[in-house]
């Protein structure tokens, strides 16, 4: 049958948090029982972006990782409280009466993303407007409210979504074995590390970027990247896997000797000072 | 309702005035009344007679109510309240004809011949006014024929925002929710750009920002004013101490005691002291429609008075207004050139695109919610590289990737130099274009070259200053000469922070002469970073915000373009020729002098002129009248405002606001004003007409649409309109200001002045809220912006500006320069004072008065960019409790209170001992604020970042005096001008140093609210 699924693409995502905005429009102030009661209107965030930022000037990069429930398949807050209910299309719901004076719910989630409402004295979880959705409704608030749909629903089985998840290397947040309903795209931009460097080389008493430079990245003598700088004479090596340890940097311009370094990938992106030709 | 009964009332009604029995009202009321509740309750509202007749006498009836009916009685003599006399049959039953079917043209004639007469108090005649044009609107405002019904129960009204127009679900008189439009099958089809093989067409519906849609939290914020208030310790017959504006507390008081003291005031001020001592201010911006907006209401207001008008600085346009003007015109557009088809052509034959100072992606360009952020994307799905100049790595810069140079904030110039050092000494540029269309080269090209000043501009002279390496300005350069290039400076097409540092003419000046050398107007190569100039159609007439609105000012607004030959109204003009340059406000008023450069929309030259204050023959001003409160966020050096409100000079402030915020706890009386939620108006989605003339062409759609009044004004709050009703009323010119009716009438008028009627009914319209036009097909798409003048050709374009005079040589020909060419040396500026070291006729680099090669600098080592903010709209969205204020990027939690975020290089904050999460205090020789640390690599080191305007001011000792926590900015940054002979701010020339709050950081905890 199809359920739903939600897709984040971290290079869509401008960082405008009107998900988490229109998420505090529809459930701060409005109860919409069953599904929920009100949200609190500061202390909790259903849905947020967060700031992750890679590198330094001039290679900085900012992405917005978006957290929301993952409505996972196999989630742990089940197994914690029967106040979590299941339905056909895969929202997981808490219920607010069943779940009242629940305080170690929050904890069940190992996302953080179950809190605790002081005034309704309940634990509390994005909904995906569920009640919405039941009114016909094609896209919960969040999603509605995304400027590129970084923010994204898919309505499919559950074997469409892994073929699609496969085919676009759509990636869960964490390790997976929740089985997460929330996919996201291009999370190398949280979790892997990049290499930076520039090139230069001298003409005369002009420094020049040594724009076409071919740069090679080796691990243990096998080759991990291979590319060419752009006209700034500068690289990035995206995708290297944190505290993956030493590479070799090989840079080569016709007519000068190649440069040779080694760079270590802690949990931080090397970014190089200029090397001269 | 009995739907019947209306249409019987309307039809008898009609048919009495046509056949000549003019005044049978009292039947047609009554009938009206027992249909509707509703509109039963507004005839109690007034016991009063009137009198209508012809001027002959042939024809007359008393109308007298009472108790909420009314009766009629044939008599052209009697003692009535009110009288209303028409010259003849005919006057009369055109004007009523007339407004029965919205068209006021009929009254307004009569009106101005003097062929209609209203004798009697004003707020009697107003009221009986105001009952027909409400009959007139029946359909709307008694039988409800507005909104959508939702299956659910909830109805679907619209409304606009500063960032977006809204849908707004409401229940019970309650807005349940506000969410961007989505537009359904049978609104108009979207736009398809071709480019590279590939098709881009902009998705069915609208943008917003998170500003705009926090607005509930807005509507509904404990910070709403809900009652008038009087400080405590202000007594109008007795001691009014000023000196505890900011310091006292309020009590509640009546509407009418508190427009009773409002209009005593004036009269008293005036009378006593004379014209010009009655200040009205409106604030840096309003919330969103054209009949409520300050250039409408506000505007005729205060020209009714005839009070001293604020000069407004250009303030986002800075540098091009004063600076680049000069180099090739547009004085219309403060400096921008015209977008036509830029987004088009940029998608199609650009090979880069430089952002240089821009960040649409934090501004919306301006008012256009998300809508350039589609058409960013695909120039990342066409590998279009992109470089971002800025000191910060901005929204624009993180979402688009390419490369990010930084050069010192105010140094950019001398990056721009030595571009155009590489690109004259390697002839990468347009020498064809630079020869046909171009004068004064040589000038420049000899400063650049150094032999006028013996220092030659290149890559390596640029290093030292800007701190970027000149091999990365070389193969900038060389990159940009052999590739046709976009140039976008700021959010559309003449903004960016770096306008508004020292001397930020010259970086302004640099920009459009970088353009000129390499072919401005050729297909590829024009300003623009995807946020304007998309190809929607510009012939379908609706004004924008700053046409004027029902002011009635053709002079001072732009009505002149077209309002007011569409929309019959009366004019109004201030009488009063007091101004106060915007900058210099708290000078004006405690030193008693003031003086500055008057920008000029309608010439280049017109700009030399001075304003100065006091004006011959007026007052100095006595009474402020504030108009929202925005300015201790939003305008430099602003302690200066706590020291001007807290002085004797000002014998009376009046705030008009819609929150308690800012200056207005500086006020002695507060007028609770609502917000567009709760009052009709229209507008459209990101038009503000003007001086951004078709600034809707940074959307993906036209999108025009009512602002339905969603809900009732909450406590006692009026309309904005309302208030000024009441006000000119007490001095008996309520029905000058009104012209008879309330802001709905206007808006009826409004519409029916537009092109929407050609387009869609005023019944289906109010019921839907919006209207899509559509684009025009491919080949009637507007000519690319000045490609006729790359081309040599009359200008093609649907542009409007300059004025005829304002071609030297041939109409439409050429620039808007004496020569009609681009002017690398501006013979404006020659002509004026050609020695000016601050504005030299060639652009020029200046070292800042206040950066790293000023004596300030040893002492204070930051230098602070403030630009405009991304997640509020000025003050609007921030603060007042509101949603806006948990996004962790806006506002930083600590210990229980939201910080303002101040943002720092790893490098500068080791430094300094401080870290990620402190509580800083930033500080200079203007004051001290306290912030929420941000350490972030998207700042090199030495500059410091924190958005300006914040909506609050919290000095937590004497206003003024003391440190704030609210992250008022603007208390650091300098009040001078960008150059000497202009008016315009320079806040981005701004040294600080920061150090640890070391004091208490718990007692403010609950003032957020």
């Amino acid at each position: 049958m199809e359920k739903l699924h939600v897709i984040v693409d971290l290079a869509k995502c401008v960082g405008c948090f009107n998900c988490m905005i229109a998420c505090k429009d529809e459930h701060v102030g409005n109860n919409w029982y069953p599904y929920t009661a009100a949200q609190q209107k500061h202390d909790q965030k259903w849905i947020e972006p967060e700031k992750h930022e890679r590198g330094a000037a001039p290679f900085t990069e900012i992405c917005f990782v978006t957290k929301l429930c993952q409505h996972c398949n196999n989630a742990p807050c089940e197994k914690a409280s029967d106040a979590i209910t299941r339905r056909a299309d895969g929202v997981v719901l808490i219920d607010a009466e069943k779940a009242k004076g629940d305080r170690a719910l929050p904890k069940a989630c190992p996302y953080g993303k179950i809190s605790w409402n002081e005034d309704a004295q309940t634990a509390q979880k994005c909904t995906m407007c569920a009640h919405l959705l039941d009114d016909g409704w094609k896209e919960p608030r969040c999603v509605q409210a995304c400027p590129l749909r970084a923010l994204s629903v898919v309505f499919c089985s559950d074997d469409e979504f892994a073929k699609m998840a496969k085919a676009q290397d759509l990636m869960s947040l964490t390790d997976g074995s929740n089985d997460p309903r929330v996919l996201y795209r291009n999370l190398h931009r949280l979790n892997t590390c990049f290499i930076a460097g520039a090139l230069a080389f001298q003409d005369e008493d002009i420094q020049r970027a040594a724009a076409d430079a071919e740069v090679q990245l080796l691990q243990n003598g096998e080759i991990v990247a291979q590319l060419k700088t752009d006209f700034f004479g500068e690289f990035k090596i995206d995708r290297i896997a944190p505290n993956s340890g030493t590479y070799e940097l090989i840079c080569s311009l016709d007519g000068y000797e190649p440069i040779a370094t080694s760079v270590t990938v802690a949990d931080e992106s090397p970014c190089l000072d200029v090397m001269l030709f | 309702m009995d739907y019947k009964g209306v249409q019987q009332a309307f039809e008898n009604f009609e048919k009495s005035l046509r056949t000549g029995a003019l005044f049978v009202i009292d039947e047609f009321l009554n009938k009206l009344a027992d249909t509707s509740p509703e509109f039963s309750a507004e005839l109690t509202k007034q016991d009063m007679t009137v009198l209508l007749k012809l001027r002959d006498l042939s024809q007359g009836r008393v109308l007298t109510f009472k108790g909420g009916k009314v009766t009629g009685k044939d008599a052209v003599e009697t003692d009535a309240d009110a009288q209303i006399i028409f010259e003849s049959k005919q006057v009369a039953q055109k004007v009523l004809l007339g407004q029965m079917a919205g068209n006021m043209e009929a009254f307004v004639i009569a009106s101005k011949n003097g062929s209609i007469m209203i004798a009697g108090p004003d707020q009697k005649t107003l009221w009986f006014t105001s009952l027909m044009l409400k009959a007139f609107s029946f359909d709307i405002l008694y039988q409800k024929n507005y909104g959508v019904q939702m299956p659910n129960g909830e109805m679907r009204y619209v409304t606009g925002t500063n960032g977006g127009p809204l849908f707004v679900y409401v229940k019970d008189d309650k807005i349940v929710r506000i969410t961007p439009i989505d537009f359904d099958a049978d609104d108009a089809e979207p736009w398809t750009i071709t480019a590279r093989g590939k098709q881009f067409t902009p998705p069915k519906r609208t943008t917003v920002t998170p500003y705009s849609i926090g607005w509930k939290s807005l509507v509904y914020s404990p910070s709403r004013i809900l009652h008038p208030l009087r400080r405590v310790d202000f007594d109008p017959n007795g001691d009014r101490n000023p000196q505890n504006r900011g310091i006292s507390e309020y009590q509640r008081i009546s509407w009418d005691e508190a427009l009773d003291i409002v209009a005593d005031e004036i009269i008293r001020v005036r009378q006593t002291y004379g014209p010009g001592t009655v200040f009205g201010v409106n604030s840096s911006h309003h919330t969103w429609g054209n009949i409520g907006y300050y250039q409408s209401a506000m505007k005729k207001f205060f020209n009714l008075l005839g009070a001293t008008e604020m000069l407004a600085n250009p303030d986002s346009w800075e540098g091009f207004a004063w600076g680049a003007v000069h180099h090739y015109g547009g004085s219309g557009r403060r400096g921008a050139t015209e977008p036509f088809s830029t987004v088009e052509d940029c998608m199609k034959n650009a090979q880069m695109i430089v952002f240089w100072s821009a960040d649409p992606e934090s501004t919306s360009g301006n008012y256009a919610g998300q809508e350039g952020t589609i058409r960013r994307e695909w120039v990342k799905e066409l590998g279009i590289p992109v470089v971002h100049i800025d000191p910060y790595l901005n929204s624009t810069a993180a979402f688009m990737g390419g490369r990010w140079i930084t050069p010192k904030p105010g140094t950019d110039v001398a990056m721009a130099l030595a571009i155009a050092h590489i690109w004259l000494k390697s002839g990468l540029y347009d020498k064809d274009y630079v020869e046909r269309c171009t004068i004064g080269l040589d000038k420049w090209q000899d400063y650049i070259f150094g032999k006028t000043d013996g220092v030659e501009k290149t890559p390596e002279w640029q290093e030292s200053i800007t701190g970027v390496p000149a091999r990365i300005v070389r193969a900038l350069a060389e990159e940009w000469g052999n590739k046709k290039t976009y140039l976008a400076c700021g959010g559309i097409h003449s903004f960016g922070g770096a306008v508004r540092g020292s001397y930020g003419t010259e970086w302004a000046r640099a920009m459009v002469c970088l353009m000129a050398l390499q072919g401005l107007g050729n297909e590829g190569i024009n300003f623009g970073g995807l946020q304007m100039g998309t190809p929607l159609d510009t012939h379908f007439w609706f004004p924008g915000y700053s046409d004027g609105g029902l002011s009635g000012d053709y002079l001072a607004s732009a009505a002149g373009v077209q309002l007011y030959n569409r929309m019959p109204q009366h004019a109004s003009q201030n009488s009063e020729y007091q101004r106060i340059p915007r900058l210099r406000i708290p000078e004006a008023i405690l030193d008693g002098h003031a003086e500055a450069n008057n920008y000029s929309n309608s010439s280049v030259h017109g700009q030399f002129l001075k304003v100065k204050y006091p004006a011959p023959g007026h007052g100095e001003v006595k009474f402020l009248y504030k108009y929202g409160g925005s300015y201790f966020g939003t305008q430099p050096e602003s302690n200066r405002f706590a020291k001007m409100y807290r002085s004797d000079k000002l014998e009376i402030v009046v705030s008009q606001s819609i929150w308690m915020e800012g200056e207005t706890r500086y006020a002695d009386i507060i007028l609770p004003a609502c917000t567009n939620f709760e009052r009709w108006d229209i507008g459209e989605f990101a038009s503000c007409g003007g001086y951004i003339d078709r600034s809707y062409l940074q959307n993906n759609h036209r999108v025009i649409h009512i602002e339905h009044k969603c809900i009732e004004p909450l406590g006692e709050s009026k309309s904005d309109y309302e208030i000024f009703t009441e006000i000119t009323s007490r001095l008996d010119m309520g029905h000058v200001f009104t012209e008879g009716g309330s802001d709905f009438d206007w808006v009826r008028r409004y519409f029916n002045a537009t092109d929407l009627p050609e387009a869609v009914s005023w019944q289906a319209f109010m019921k839907k809220g919006y209207y899509v036009v559509p684009p025009l097909p491919e080949n009637r798409r507007d000519p690319l912006a000045l490609n006729w003048f790359a081309r040599g050709a009359k200008r093609d374009t649907p542009e409007q500006i300059p004025a005829p005079s304002e071609f030297y040589g041939k109409f439409a020909e050429g620039l808007q320069t004496p020569s009609g060419k681009f002017e690398f040396e501006s013979q404006t500026l020659k002509r004026y004072n050609p020695n000016d070291p601050e504005r030299l006729p060639i652009c020029t680099w200046i070292p800042s008065w206040e950066g790293p090669e000023s004596e300030l600098y040893e002492k204070y080592k930051l230098q602070l960019i403030s630009p405009h903010p991304k997640y509020s709209y000025h003050t609007m969205g921030d603060g007042k409790d509101s949603t806006v204020n948990d996004i962790s990027e806006h506002r930083m939690l600590i210990d229980g209170y939201r910080y303002w975020i101040f943002r720092m290089n790893p490098t500068d904050a080791q430094v300094r001992g401080v870290s990620h999460g402190d509580v800083v205090e930033v500080f200079n020789d203007r004051g001290s604020v306290l912030f929420g640390l941000e350490i972030t690599d998207r700042l090199p080191p030495g500059v410091v970042h924190s958005y300006e305007s914040c909506s609050d001011y919290q000095p937590i000792g004497i206003p003024g005096q003391s440190p704030e926590v609210n992250g008022c900015v603007n208390i650091l940054t300098p009040k001078r001008f960008i150059t000497k002979d202009s008016h315009g701010l320079s806040v981005n020339a701004c040294l600080v140093e920061v150090r640890k709050w070391e004091g208490d950081i718990g007692k403010w905890k609950n003032c957020m609210s």
